[in-house]
C-alpha cells in the first residue's frame, strides 16, 4: 500500500504494472474471497451469466459500488462522511419530482448533480476551512440533507420516466457499463493535479502542504466529488426503483463505511485503494444473495456475515505476521 | 422454461378446446397468476425486519401454516429474508426469489413504492404475490390484505365517547409522528371527536409504540392535568404506560382505549379497567401464505382483502387472557383463527 499515487503517465509503462500489483498486496485475501462468492453464486444460480441475470445483480450492486468510492475518496483524505445515505435519499427525491416534470431528464440530472457537488462543496469547505471534525460537520448535514428530502418529498412517492428505468435498471447491464466509466474516470482524476493530491493531503498533510500541494482544495474536491457520486448514487436508485423515498438511502451510510474499511481503506487518510473499496462493497452485495442461495436463515446470516467480514480483514494480517 | 412453456402451451389449447365455462373459470384466476405452476409450492417470506416481537410471532403464525400445507402436499419449501429495515436490500432479496424460481412471495414493504418495480417482474413471472400489513402503491400484486387503520381510530373513539357519556377531559396518545399507521389512526378519530364538543382533548403525545417513552409523557401530563375522563390511546404499549402512570401517581383509573398487547390486557383485568382493544392480527401472516396458496390453485382472490378487527372489550377479555400463556410477556395476543376464519376472509363475508 504505497501512499505515492502512482499513473500510468508518469512512469514509465515497465514500472506501472509492478507498481500496480504492489498495491494488491493488501486485498488480496479480499479479491480472493470475492471470487469465491462469484464463482459460489454462479454455480449456485447458473442465470447469473445470462445478460438479464448479471444486469439484474450488477443493479443491486451499483448504488452500494458508488457510496463505496464516495466514503473511500473521503476516507484517503483522513476525511469521513455520516452524511452519505441522507445525500442518496436527497439525490433520489430530486430525481423523482422533476424527470417527469418540465425539466426533464436532462434538467433533472443537472439538478442532482449540482445539489451533489454544491452539498458535498460546502460540507467540505465548512471541514477544512473553519477545521471542524468531520464527523460532527456531516452528522449535522445528515440531518439537514435528509430534512430537505423529506420537505422535497413528505411521503414515497414522486416518478421517474419509464424509459430512464428501463435503460438503468433494466435487463442490459447497462448499471455495469457506467460503473467501469466512472473508474476510468477515476482513474483520470487521480493523473490531475488535485487527484494527485489526494494520497498526500490524506497521509501527511504537512509535509505534502510544505512541498506545494493544494491540500485545502484537493480535500474540498473530494467532499464534493463524494456527494456527486452520492447524489448520484440517488438517481439510480430512483430509476431502479420508478420512484422516490426520502428515507431509502438510510443503510447506505454504514453500508458505505463497511464496504470501504472491508476494502482495506484506513480511517487516517492515505491508506488503502479504490479497487479495494469496490471489492469490499462487491462482497457485502455478493453476501446477501449468496446466501439467500444457500438456503441460510436470517439468524445464521447474521452470524455468517459477520464471519466473513472479519476473515476478509483478517487474512492478509495472518500473512504478514507469519512473515 | 420449456417445460412450463408446454404447460402454458397445452393449458391454453385446453382452454381453447374445452367449454365456455372452463374459459370463464380461467379468466377468474387472481393476478399475477398463469396456472402454469403445480403443487407442491415454495413460499418465499420476504420480511422487511425480523427483531420486534410483532414481527416474530406474525413469522411464527406464518411458519405454522405453511407446516399445515406441507401436510396437505400443497408447500414443500419457505425460504425466509430478513433485510433488516433497509428497503435496497428487500428489493436485491426479492430479486434472488425470482432468480431461485419461488411460487410465491409474501411480503411486509420496507418503502411503500421502492419495490414496485421488483414485484412487476415478478408478477410477470406468474408468481403470486401478497403483500399485508405494510403496503407497497402498485397494483403488480396478487392481493393485499390489511385492517384499515382509520376504522382503529375510528372505533377507539366512539367506545370513550360513550363511555364518558359525551363529555369530558381526555388525553390522545399517538405513535410517531410521520408514521403511516399513526397518521391514519388518528385521521379516524378526528370526526367523531369533532361531532362530540364537549369531549376536550386536554393534550396529545407522539411516542414510540413502547411503554417508557408513553408512561413518561403521561406522568408529566398527568402533573398539569388535574381532572382527566378518558385517554385514547391508539397503540398497544402506550396503554400499558398510560395505566401505569396512573398508577404511579395514585390516580383512579378511566376508560381507556388500546391495544392487545399482553402487558396492557394484564393491567387491564388488574386494575379492573373499563377498556376496548382491537389488533394488527398477527395470523395475517398465516393468511397470507393460506391465500397465496388459494391463487396458485386457480382460485379467485380479490386484489384486496380487508381484515375486519377484532374488538376485545370487557365481554371477552377474560378469554384472552385465558390463553395468555401461550404468547411472550412482551408480546401480543390475538385472537384465535382457523382455516374455516379464512375461507369466510376469502370470500368478502
Amino acid at each position: 500500500m504505497s501512499a505515492v499515487p502512482s499513473t500510468s503517465g508518469q512512469h514509465s509503462g515497465r514500472l506501472y504494472w509492478p507498481v500496480q500489483a504492489g498495491r494488491n498486496v493488501g486485498v488480496r485475501g479480499l479479491f480472493a474471497v470475492v471470487l469465491a462468492f462469484i464463482v459460489a453464486y454462479g454455480f449456485l444460480f447458473p442465470g447469473l451469466f445470462t445478460m438479464s441475470g448479471f444486469a439484474k445483480f450488477t443493479q443491486s450492486w451499483f448504488p452500494l459500488a458508488l457510496v463505496a468510492m464516495a466514503q473511500a475518496l473521503l476516507m484517503l483524505t483522513g476525511g469521513i462522511s455520516l452524511a452519505i445515505g441522507a445525500t442518496v435519499s436527497l439525490g433520489a427525491v430530486i430525481a423523482a419530482t422533476t424527470m417527469v416534470g418540465p425539466l426533464g431528464v436532462a434538467g433533472g440530472s443537472a439538478l442532482v448533480a449540482a445539489a451533489g457537488l454544491g452539498i458535498g462543496a460546502i460540507t467540505g469547505f465548512i471541514v477544512v476551512k473553519l477545521r471542524l471534525p468531520a464527523i460532527v460537520v456531516t452528522l449535522a448535514g445528515s440531518f439537514i440533507i435528509g430534512g430537505a428530502a423529506l420537505l422535497i418529498l413528505p411521503r414515497p412517492g414522486g416518478a421517474m420516466p419509464e424509459w430512464l428505468s428501463d435503460l438503468l435498471a433494466g435487463n442490459t447491464p447497462a448499471a455495469f457499463l457506467l460503473l467501469v466509466a466512472i473508474v476510468l474516470l477515476w482513474k483520470l482524476y487521480l493523473a490531475t493535479p488535485l487527484g494527485l493530491s489526494l494520497y498526500a493531503a490524506g497521509e501527511n498533510p504537512v509535509g505534502a502542504y510544505r512541498s506545494g500541494v493544494p491540500v485545502d482544495a484537493a480535500r474540498i474536491a473530494a467532499y464534493a466529488l463524494s456527494g456527486l457520486l452520492s447524489t448520484g448514487a440517488g438517481l439510480f436508485v430512483a430509476a431502479q426503483t420508478g420512484s422516490g423515498d426520502p428515507v431509502i438511502g438510510a443503510a447506505f451510510t454504514l453500508n458505505s463505511i463497511a464496504a470501504a474499511v472491508l476494502g482495506g481503506i484506513g480511517f487516517l487518510g492515505g491508506q488503502g485503494t479504490m479497487r479495494g473499496a469496490l471489492a469490499g462493497s462487491l462482497l457485502l452485495s455478493l453476501m446477501i444473495s449468496v446466501m439467500f442461495f444457500l438456503g441460510f436463515t436470517p439468524v445464521a446470516q447474521y452470524v455468517a456475515q459477520g464471519l466473513i467480514i472479519i476473515g476478509a480483514v483478517a487474512l492478509p494480517q495472518f500473512r504478514k505476521v507469519q512473515r | 422454461m420449456k417445460l412450463s412453456l408446454f404447460a402454458s402451451a397445452s393449458a391454453l389449447g385446453l382452454g381453447l378446446a374445452l367449454s365456455f365455462g372452463a374459459v370463464s373459470q380461467a379468466q377468474a384466476a387472481a393476478n399475477c397468476i398463469k396456472g402454469d405452476r403445480k403443487a407442491p409450492y415454495t413460499i418465499g417470506w420476504a420480511n422487511i425486519y425480523s427483531v420486534p416481537t410483532w414481527m416474530k410471532q406474525t413469522q411464527g403464525t406464518l411458519e405454522a401454516q405453511v407446516e399445515e400445507l406441507k401436510k396437505q402436499g400443497l408447500v414443500d419449501k419457505l425460504v425466509v429474508t430478513d433485510a433488516q429495515g433497509d428497503a435496497n436490500v428487500q428489493i436485491q432479496q426479492i430479486q434472488s426469489m425470482i432468480d431461485s424460481d419461488v411460487d410465491a412471495i409474501i411480503l411486509i414493504a420496507g418503502s411503500s413504492t421502492a419495490p414496485a418495480r421488483v414485484l412487476a417482474d415478478a408478477c410477470a413471472k406468474g408468481i403470486a404475490i401478497i403483500n399485508f400489513d405494510s403496503l407497497v402503491d402498485t397494483d403488480q400484486v396478487t392481493a393485499k390484505v390489511n385492517t384499515d387503520s382509520a376504522q382503529w381510530g375510528e372505533q377507539a373513539a366512539k367506545f370513550l365517547v360513550e363511555q364518558m357519556g359525551g363529555k369530558g377531559n381526555i388525553l390522545v396518545l399517538n405513535g410517531p409522528a410521520g408514521v403511516s399507521v399513526s397518521d391514519d389512526r388518528r385521521k379516524g378519530a378526528t370526526p367523531v371527536l369533532e361531532a362530540n364538543p364537549d369531549v376536550k382533548i386536554l393534550a396529545e403525545t407522539n411516542t414510540a409504540y413502547n411503554v417508557a417513552p408513553a408512561q413518561e409523557a403521561v406522568t408529566s401530563l398527568l402533573f398539569a392535568n388535574p381532572e382527566i375522563d378518558g385517554i385514547l390511546s391508539l397503540g398497544g404499549a402506550l396503554s400499558a404506560g398510560a395505566v401505569l402512570a396512573l398508577d404511579k401517581q395514585g390516580r383512579a383509573q378511566v376508560p381507556i382505549t388500546g391495544e392487545n398487547a399482553r402487558q396492557f390486557l394484564e393491567l387491564w383485568k388488574e386494575k379492573d379497567l373499563k377498556g376496548w382493544a382491537t389488533m394488527q392480527p398477527n395470523w395475517l401472516g398465516a393468511f397470507a401464505t393460506w391465500l397465496s396458496v388459494q391463487a396458485l390453485e386457480g382460485k379467485d382472490v380479490p386484489a384486496f382483502v380487508k381484515i375486519p378487527l377484532p374488538v376485545i372489550d370487557n365481554s371477552n377479555i377474560g378469554d384472552y387472557l385465558a390463553r395468555a400463556a401461550d404468547f411472550p410477556a412482551d408480546g401480543y395476543i390475538y385472537s384465535s383463527y382457523d382455516q374455516a376464519l379464512f375461507e369466510k376472509l376469502l370470500a368478502g363475508k
